[in-house]
């Protein structure tokens, strides 16, 4: 049994409560458009939750990563790390939103619903039971489904809403035949007991057991924007609210990858490792069309919304080694934090210009540098760190991922060719980050400086310390990942 | 493996065939809403038919629990889609091309 001051238990009810009451305090308030106050409170929810996160480390009341509970939940380091990630973007989001919900309707529904989709994606990082995983997963998606069609007087924000929902539907539909058919198998849903029944499984039942593992990765696949499931992801990306656009590829993608860590990583030990060749393949085919098309974009959030999807191969390249090199995971939390901080500024960043400029095409962001001093400063420290510049954040967590593929190399005679395969797509990464910033900064006429909106200011300073900061002196991050990683090797068994 | 058993099975997997399907060949909003329902519903159907073969009542649970949650994902997806038939007098996602790259 969960004690009652364990972390999820208490992040769902602060956030919970909050979530709950905002629209029940906005009916009784009975005015429309006091985005601030509502914002507020979100804010000092989130505050709370990550405070109380953050205590748990310090005061070392968090077990190391247990992977394995009799419970439905486990209160470890694991679920801890993604807890942190998942609620800066939280706090991104709703800092961010502050300035773009301003006159617009419903504010306290907006702000609930990033609640409600934030506690769904803590609980996946922190279940050990496929039920409450695919129940956290549906509570993180439904309410993005509502807040990507948020504007509904915008077509692009409904067609973008539409196509959203096709494909998360699906997606979760594949999860609950996957989740069905994993149980038949082993008679269990507890992750421990199912990875324990797949061990042990009759060798005439197992192309069902590849099959079901299959299913997870197609149904993780489409959030995380793996590449044969990532057609939806530029178009949501690109007509979503950008606050919005913060959450999914920040937010939702990063949980795709808690529960993929949860699921298929440990599957893949028990089942056979002939399947990480899989997934490396997935892993180089991600990196390269995302940068591919991402270079032959017009407009930035869809430029962006590729880049993203290149990072998911980054990331998915630890996961692909993770059985023969501890430095795999390491490596590929290490980067889903930084990811989560560096697309959620530079997203942020996109907030502040469709705030106040009211553009996204590249071609239109010229002497941006100029008119928006410190939001294009945000926005360029975070897209070289994105590329792997150093002394940036991004630079360690990819020397992390690319040297673990280095490692494994004595095991299996594929993975160098996956840090290859990486370093080849930051160098072509730099290329369209580098031609954006020459755009902002080398280009146009001189032009007046605009004022920027302090909470975007906020965020972007916030952004600056965290990447220069842990970029010169990344020993506190890197000891963090190392506890909350958990070790894999082929002796784990529940 | 039990031989009732494995009839419910191919009726599961049937279903998913037909979701897919669906999915892959119609552009009507709803009827694509309709396909994913039955892929779900497969799921369902599997769940509990491998629970009435198992001693204890997991499956039949998470069949009850994936049916509300299923029921709420209707919900959220009918109110998109009446959104935008509200905008674009239709419903054919093949129509909706005002995002592009």
């Amino acid at each position: 049994m969960l004690e009652i001051s364990s972390t999820p238990l208490v992040i769902i009810a602060i956030l919970g409560t909050v979530g709950v009451l905002l629209p029940i305090i906005s009916i009784a308030r009975k005015e429309k458009g006091s985005n601030s106050f509502y914002a507020v409170i979100a804010f000092s929810a989130l505050i709370v939750s990550i405070g109380y996160v953050a205590y748990q480390f310090i005061s070392d009341k968090i077990l190391p990563s247990a992977l394995f509970s009799e419970d439905v939940l486990v209160d470890d380091a694991f679920g801890g790390f993604f807890a942190i990630a998942m609620l800066i973007v939280a706090i991104f989001t709703t800092v961010g939103s502050f300035n773009y919900m301003r006159k617009k309707n419903y504010p306290a529904v907006y702000y609930s619903l990033i609640l409600l989709s934030t506690i769904g994606m803590v609980l996946i990082a922190y279940s050990t039971d496929l039920v409450m995983l695919f129940v956290a997963w549906e509570l993180m998606s439904i309410p993005t489904y509502v807040l990507v069609g948020f504007m509904k007087k915008n077509p692009s924000s409904n067609e973008a809403a539409l196509k959203y929902f096709l494909f998360g539907a699906l997606s979760s539909a594949i999860i609950v035949y996957g989740i069905s058919l994993s149980y038949g198998l082993t008679g269990s849903t507890n992750i421990g007991e199912v990875i324990h029944g797949y061990a042990t499984l009759d060798s005439s039942l197992l192309p069902l057991a590849l099959l079901s593992v299959g299913m997870f990765i197609a149904g993780f696949g489409f959030k995380m924007g793996l590449v044969p499931f990532h057609q939806w992801l530029p178009d949501t990306y690109e007509g979503s609210p950008p606050t919005i656009t913060t959450l999914l590829s920040a937010g939702t993608k990063k949980a795709g990858f808690a529960a993929t860590i949860r699921i298929i990583v440990l599957g893949m030990v028990v089942l056979n490792l002939d399947w990480t060749l899989a997934l490396g393949v997935i892993a180089v085919m991600t990196m390269t069309i995302g940068n591919i098309a991402a270079i032959m974009q017009k407009n930035l959030a869809r430029m962006l919304a590729y880049s993203s999807i290149a990072h998911a191969g980054y990331i998915l390249i630890g996961l692909a080694v993770a059985p023969f090199s501890h430095l795999g995971l390491q490596g590929s939390l290490y980067q889903i934090l930084n990811h989560a901080v560096m697309k959620g500024a530079a997203f942020i960043a996109v907030t502040g210009i469709v705030t106040t400029l009211a553009v996204t095409n590249i071609d239109k962001l010229k002497g941006l540098g100029r008119r928006m001093p410190i939001t294009s400063l945000g926005l360029v420290i975070s897209l070289f760190a994105l590329a792997g510049v150093p002394p940036l954040a991004g630079f360690w967590s990819k020397i992390m991922l690319f040297g673990g593929a280095l490692d494994a190399g004595s095991t299996i005679w594929w993975a160098p060719w996956l840090a290859i395969a990486g370093v080849l797509n930051s160098a072509l990464s730099l290329a369209y980050y580098g031609w954006l910033t020459r755009k902002m900064y080398f280009e146009g006429e001189t032009e007046k400086r605009v004022s920027e909106p302090k909470s975007i200011i906020a965020i972007m300073i916030f952004s600056i310390i965290f990447l220069v900061g842990f970029g010169v002196y990344p020993d506190p991050i890197i000891k963090f990942v190392q506890f909350a990683a958990p070790t894999l090797s082929l002796g784990i068994m529940p | 493996m039990n031989n009732e058993l494995i009839d419910f099975v191919l009726v599961s997997v049937a279903l998913l065939g037909i979701g897919i399907y669906g999915l892959s060949v119609k552009r009507n909003a709803i009827r694509m809403l309709f396909a994913i329902e039955i892929i779900i519903n497969a799921a369902n159907l599997n769940l509990v038919a491998f629970g009435r073969f198992l001693p204890h009542s997991g499956g039949q649970t998470l069949a009850l629990f994936s049916i509300a949650i299923a029921a709420a994902e209707v919900g959220v997806g009918l109110s998109l889609i009446i959104v935008a038939y509200r905008m674009y007098q239709n419903i054919d996602i093949a129509d909706f091309r005002s995002l592009k790259g």
